[in-house]
């Protein structure tokens, strides 16, 4: 039985109040190509023009029935502004997202302009915002997401320079660390003063799979606890990839909720973080929606609520190409599946509702 | 001291240099091997190589991550710049006189784990032509044409940049199906390669590692070198 609005329902989640049914959002890009050629554009496009970039955001979630919108899509906004530019594609047949084309070659070369946050795309991401503000009406929650200091970093210099530098110029990587911090820090307060209703992490970079649990502890953990204790709630850490080993760690950093991938062992993360926790997570966005028959879809999200997610969020963006009768059967399956509650969060008593 | 003795002390020396991350050992063996008239061929496969191969493990048990990769690709490059000029043609045998074409598809810039098969494909001998990152996908079947290379390497860090590799595979194939091709990369698993068509893979730097130690043992057992 739904009786909250999106908007709600996605507010009580994050304050583990009850709710009526498990909401469909994540905290990543999630546009599809059936919106952007609903609205007669190409993907290229949706980068550079805020009314496409919230346009193609409202389609999407109103296409599937998402509990939320999501800008922007690519990680090159902050580089692109701090004058490492963009390469967007726009003669590419496939779907290809933007890149940094030229990253700094060393820290020493790190240059960041004050000005940043009115310069390049910077101004369209604040005003899909704000379209999107004003077009949900209230109704639908509005997410939007900054790179974590670490990832900022490899976004700016090139990576290598990143991770042996983690071992050979620990200080002088710190303190670049350091600087990324405040930077994330000011945009991601910037888009919580523009009125979003979560806002996303994503420290994707940071995996073990790429850096060990003690160079995490060092270089990632204290900077995004510091990036946590100076935003408003409600926040979640994404991290992709591997996080089985730092997941404890993860939750110290004060984010509300903590966002994985498929890599994670989400019975082991529940056992060792307690039914306290928001869990959001973990299917193969790739695999579950563009892959595999639209019949096999149900089992996965069933498979991830089962194992103890607080709400059923795909590892990483929703590939713009998802199946349309894929994305269909994730969010009636996450609607149906996930009316009984989830180890943080309580459902609102049928009774309850009927009087709501 | 006997030649045998001295040759597997200085295999040892360049293969722990590797595994410690220490370029200047790496380079000071490399050097002694040259003073003493040693193979260079059998100091980068049985020391070189063969430390690189511990490395893989390493990664393997979470001992090592890539910041380490990277340091240790480095003490092998140290020790590879100074041997490689001095490989003397008949002991690398006609199996490693191949070419590949390596390079991370259009879209992705990510380049740490193709640095790392390039690394190893170097290590054997072979002749690579590395397009770099971002690479527009006919860049590659215009590079394997004209060097008529026969590996064609292509990584994608990204599920979003995935998809060109498939169309990549499919150009190259359909004008030479005896082009060995190799993805690698985060996103690509058994499936993926077999749905692309492609005839290897490797999902991560440890992984591009390990596989091209694969190619490179074999090479070293067809070859008769012991570690």
């Amino acid at each position: 039985m739904i009786t909250m609005t999106p908007k709600e329902r996605i507010a009580k989640l994050f304050t583990r109040e009850p709710i009526d049914t498990m909401p469909v959002f994540s905290g990543q890009g999630m546009v599809t190509m059936d919106a952007i050629r609903k609205m007669g554009i190409r993907f290229p496009q949706v980068h550079t023009s805020a009314a496409y970039m919230a346009g193609s955001a409202m389609t999407t979630a109103e296409l599937f029935g998402f509990d939320a919108a999501v800008v922007p899509y690519d990680m090159c906004t902050v580089p692109e502004a701090l004058g490492r530019g963009a390469s967007l594609y726009e003669q590419a047949e496939e779907v290809l997202y933007p890149t940094v084309p030229s990253k700094w070659q060393t820290l020493d070369e790190v240059e960041i302009d004050p000005d940043f946050m009115t310069k390049a795309r910077m101004p369209v991401v604040d005003e899909a915002i704000r379209m999107l503000k004003a077009s949900s009406e209230g109704r639908l929650a509005l997410g939007t997401w900054v790179l974590g200091p670490f990832t900022m970093a490899g976004q700016l210099v090139e990576l290598d320079v990143l991770l042996k530098g983690a071992k050979k110029h620990k200080e002088k990587l710190e303190g670049f660390l350091s600087q990324m911090t405040e930077l994330v820090i000011e945009v991601a307060r910037h888009y919580q003063d523009l009125g979003v209703d979560y806002l996303s992490i994503r420290e994707m970079g940071s995996g073990t799979d790429i850096i060990s649990p003690r160079m995490w502890r060092t270089f990632v953990m204290e900077n995004l606890t510091k990036i946590f204790s100076s935003l408003y709630s409600p926040t979640i850490l994404h991290i992709c990839g591997a996080t089985d080993m730092i997941i404890e760690m993860m939750s110290e950093t004060g984010a509300d909720a903590l966002s994985v991938d498929q890599k994670n062992d989400v019975v082991e993360s529940r056992k060792k973080l307690g039914d306290s926790v928001l869990i959001l997570g973990n299917f193969n966005p790739y695999e579950t929606l563009v892959e595999m028959d639209a019949s096999q879809v149900e089992g996965v999200i069933k498979k991830c609520i089962d194992e103890g997610v607080d709400a059923v969020w795909p590892g990483c963006d929703i590939w713009p190409e998802a199946r349309k009768e894929n994305v269909e059967a994730f969010v009636r399956t996450v609607r149906d599946y996930g009316e009984k509650p989830s180890p943080a969060v309580g459902r609102i008593a049928a009774r309850e509702r009927f009087v709501s | 001291m006997a030649q045998g003795d001295l040759r597997d002390e200085f295999n040892k020396a360049l293969s722990d240099a590797v595994v410690n991350m220490d370029e200047d050992a790496a380079r000071e063996t490399a050097q002694k091997v040259i003073e003493e008239g040693l193979s260079a061929y059998d100091a980068i496969m049985n020391g070189l190589a063969a430390g690189m191969e511990i490395v893989g493990e390493l990664y393997d048990t979470h001992e090592y991550f890539v910041p380490e990769l990277l340091l240790c690709a480095d003490a092998l490059y140290a020790g590879l710049d100074i041997l490689k000029p001095h490989i003397k043609p008949e002991e690398v045998g006609t199996s490693a006189k191949g070419q590949v074409v390596i390079g991370t598809v259009q879209g992705d810039v990510h380049d740490i784990g193709k640095n790392i098969i390039k690394m190893m494909f170097e290590v054997a001998g072979f002749t690579v032509h590395d397009l770099g990152r971002d690479v527009p996908l006919e860049q590659f079947v215009e590079e394997q044409m004209k060097t008529d290379s026969d590996i064609v390497a292509l990584s994608a860090m990204m599920t979003t940049t995935m998809m060109g590799m498939k169309k990549v595979v499919e150009m190259i194939k359909a004008r030479n199906p005896h082009v060995a091709i190799m993805l690698g990369g985060a996103p690509v698993t058994k499936d993926v390669t077999e749905l692309f068509g492609a005839d290897g893979y490797a999902d991560s730097a440890g992984n591009a590692v390990q596989e091209a130690i694969k190619m490179v043992s074999r090479l070293r057992e067809m070859q008769g070198g012991t570690k």
